[in-house]
């Protein structure tokens, strides 16, 4: 006979969390009451919530999740020390003079801020408050300007040393540093494809991107003299952390405390590590450690109760027995996780549904860490997409009112169209050869 | 007689959340503390390797676990305080402060307060029996474990207390008497220079 215990809490939890409560407590609250119905129908044995202390000391005596406050802080210190916007202007000096090269710069900015923080909502504000100007300024289509900056800012999400790759190596049973050796490439290919969009587009219509007139463009020594003083820094931090970890000599772990005494040195130079800014960066990192790390002890209960209702063979049960095999397990789980992108943080997912879908793919044959990938790209794009996106927020949040917010919709499709194309290519990569 | 116990429970709630809003401030350097540590212990292994020698590094990969367990033990009232943990705020931006404060209410009392009372329930024999062993951590170097494991009872304890002194100012809200909670908890400005924790706790209507 069909069990219902597991599908009604999945269900009803799933539900309970849209109330606008803090999910972790939903999630543990939940687990109590569910366990306690389950207990009064002969169900469910209480005494399993006695693996809750042992779960707990799991969490706090977990080494791979250790790296997420060392790569928070090191993000923090380097957002606090105005690495953002040196980058932003000398990019924009390097590539101005070109046509569409403002928005390359956005790009490339994105992409090594990603290298250099892995935190997403950063680098959006601080290209919606440098770039979008300049770019409005030179006569730059608004879509394109505004969509370029949306997209850029969600290359955190996929470009090591990702938060969300760390968390998902954690959840999934995967080493991080193969996760981040395995982004690498669909990062950089992103990369490279928003980039030659936007050329192709300057190309075509020589009126959507102009380049930057003669009397703005900086030349020569001052130039030179920029990009050694803005551009190297990041750089070195970057060929270090990821290098570390990429050689085999550090693990991540290891590279994320460094990197974080790496931006304090940075910062250090560009005279900006103040009181002021160690105590935001503690503050920011204390704060993003209790939010995930109870939210993970609240989705342990959660998983322990669903799990003693055989919750976690109803989710093999159906993700199996999807037509088309592992194709199937593939396209259901991405929409899935696509979706619920739109409603719930990324924790959430890897938390509570990760851990669910990993068993089934191991059945199918899916290679985990290419399920990791995309499953990472995916939630990307997932927080790139009206109306709902992460990522359109925040540049909500610093565009001038004028600006409709069908405008940044309109820009950012067709970087959702380039998402959609690599995410079918990991999914075919993903899938197993037979 | 109303009017005064409405009062001695303000009283008692500020007095929690002064408590909590102290630790959280504490805590906070463990964070840097924790990077020091991981750095030196990073390379002191890189280095001993290289040159032959065999350290014993448990301590310093121990030391980093305990700050960061600390940090989140200690810190989760103060999270619950300062709006943290994360929630799922489609609807919830949109409602009046006097539902979110129903919300808040109803939620505190059916899933906060009976979760902490579990886990201190469940945790207090494992946390009893590591003490009265004076656990020591199995590997060799390494430190003891008692301590730290009875945070978790300290935790849920602190955490117990937040939900009630949370619990009053719903109340007082929904009421009308007291102040709705800092508008920016639950709006996703991001701001230039402000708390970057908005990045992942802050979600809203476009």
């Amino acid at each position: 006979m069909m069990n219902l215990w597991g599908p009604a809490m999945f269900f009803v939890t799933l539900g309970l969390i849209f109330t606008g409560y803090p999910v972790a407590f939903v999630l543990g609250g939940s687990a109590l009451l569910f366990a306690l119905a389950g207990h009064a129908f002969n169900h469910f044995d209480l005494f399993l919530l006695f693996a809750m202390p042992e779960r707990t000391f799991g969490t706090m005596s977990n080494y791979t999740l250790l790296a997420v406050p060392f790569f928070i802080f090191m993000g923090t210190v380097l957002e606090k020390s105005k690495l953002a916007e040196q980058l932003l202007e000398t990019i924009g000096a390097l590539f101005g003079r070109f046509r569409g090269g403002l928005a390359v710069g956005v790009v490339i900015v994105g992409a090594l801020l990603a290298a250099a923080t892995g935190v997403v909502g950063a680098s959006v504000t601080a290209m919606g408050l440098i770039s979008l100007p300049v770019m409005l300024r030179n006569g730059y289509n608004k879509e394109l300007s505004l969509g370029v900056i949306a997209a850029s800012g969600t290359l955190g999400q996929i470009i090591p040393p990702s938060i969300v790759l760390i968390v998902l190596g954690d959840q999934m049973g995967v080493s991080v540093g193969d996760l981040f050796r395995a982004a690498l490439v669909p990062g950089l290919v992103l990369t490279g494809l928003y980039a030659a969009y936007v050329f192709v587009l300057a190309f075509v219509d020589k009126d959507v991107a102009p380049a930057l007139p003669m009397e703005l463009r900086t030349t020569g020594v001052a130039l030179l003299k920029q990009v050694i003083l803005s551009l190297l820094p990041p750089l070195a931090l970057i060929v270090v952390v990821l290098g570390s970890i990429f050689a085999g000599v550090a693990t991540p772990t290891e590279a994320g405390a460094l990197g974080a005494v790496g931006a304090m040195v940075l910062a250090a130079m560009n005279r900006q590590l103040t009181f002021r800014t160690l105590k935001a960066a503690m503050e920011e990192t204390s704060r993003l450690t209790i939010m995930v790390v109870f939210l993970l002890i609240g989705s342990t209960a959660f998983a322990l109760v669903f799990r003693g209702f055989d919750g976690d063979i109803w989710i093999e049960t159906v993700l199996t027995g999807i037509p088309g095999g592992a194709l199937g397990y593939l396209i259901v789980v991405n929409l899935m996780v696509f979706i619920l992108g739109f409603f719930i943080d990324f924790f959430e997912i890897a938390f509570i549904i990760v851990p669910l879908i990993v068993p089934p793919a191991i059945i199918l044959g899916v290679d985990l860490t290419a399920l990791g990938i995309l499953l990472a790209v995916n939630l990307q794009t997932s927080f790139l997409t009206p109306p709902f996106g992460f990522s359109l927020f925040y540049l909500r949040g610093v565009t001038p009112r004028d600006i409709e917010t069908t405008s940044i919709y309109k820009g950012v499709i067709p970087f959702i169209a380039i998402q959609m194309v690599v995410l079918a290519v990991l999914g075919w990569i993903a899938l197993p050869t037979v | 007689m109303h009017h005064l116990r409405m009062l001695i429970l303000r009283k008692l709630s500020a007095a929690i959340d002064g408590l909590n809003d102290m630790i959280g401030v504490t805590i906070r350097w463990l964070t840097l503390i924790m990077v020091l540590i991981g750095a030196t212990g990073a390379v002191l292994r890189y280095y001993s390797r290289g040159l032959g020698l065999s350290m014993n590094l448990t301590p310093f990969v121990e030391l980093q676990w305990y700050a960061f367990s600390v940090i989140f033990l200690l810190g989760a009232a103060y999270g619950l305080n300062k709006d943290v943990h994360v929630r799922v705020d489609v609807m919830f931006s949109r409602y009046s402060d006097k539902t979110r404060a129903m919300i808040d209410l109803v939620g505190t009392a059916l899933f906060l307060a009976p979760f902490c009372i579990l886990m201190l329930y469940v945790s207090f024999p494992a946390v009893s029996s590591s003490w009265s062993v004076r656990e020591m951590s199995p590997d060799p170097g390494g430190l003891p474990r008692y301590h730290i494991k009875a945070l978790i009872l300290v935790s849920f304890g602190l955490l117990l207390m937040q939900a009630v002194s949370h619990i009053i100012k719903q109340v007082d809200i929904m009421r009308g008497t007291g102040s709705p909670p800092d508008e920016m908890a639950h709006v996703p400005m991001p701001e230039v220079d402000g708390v970057a924790g908005d990045t992942v706790t802050g979600r809203g209507d476009a």
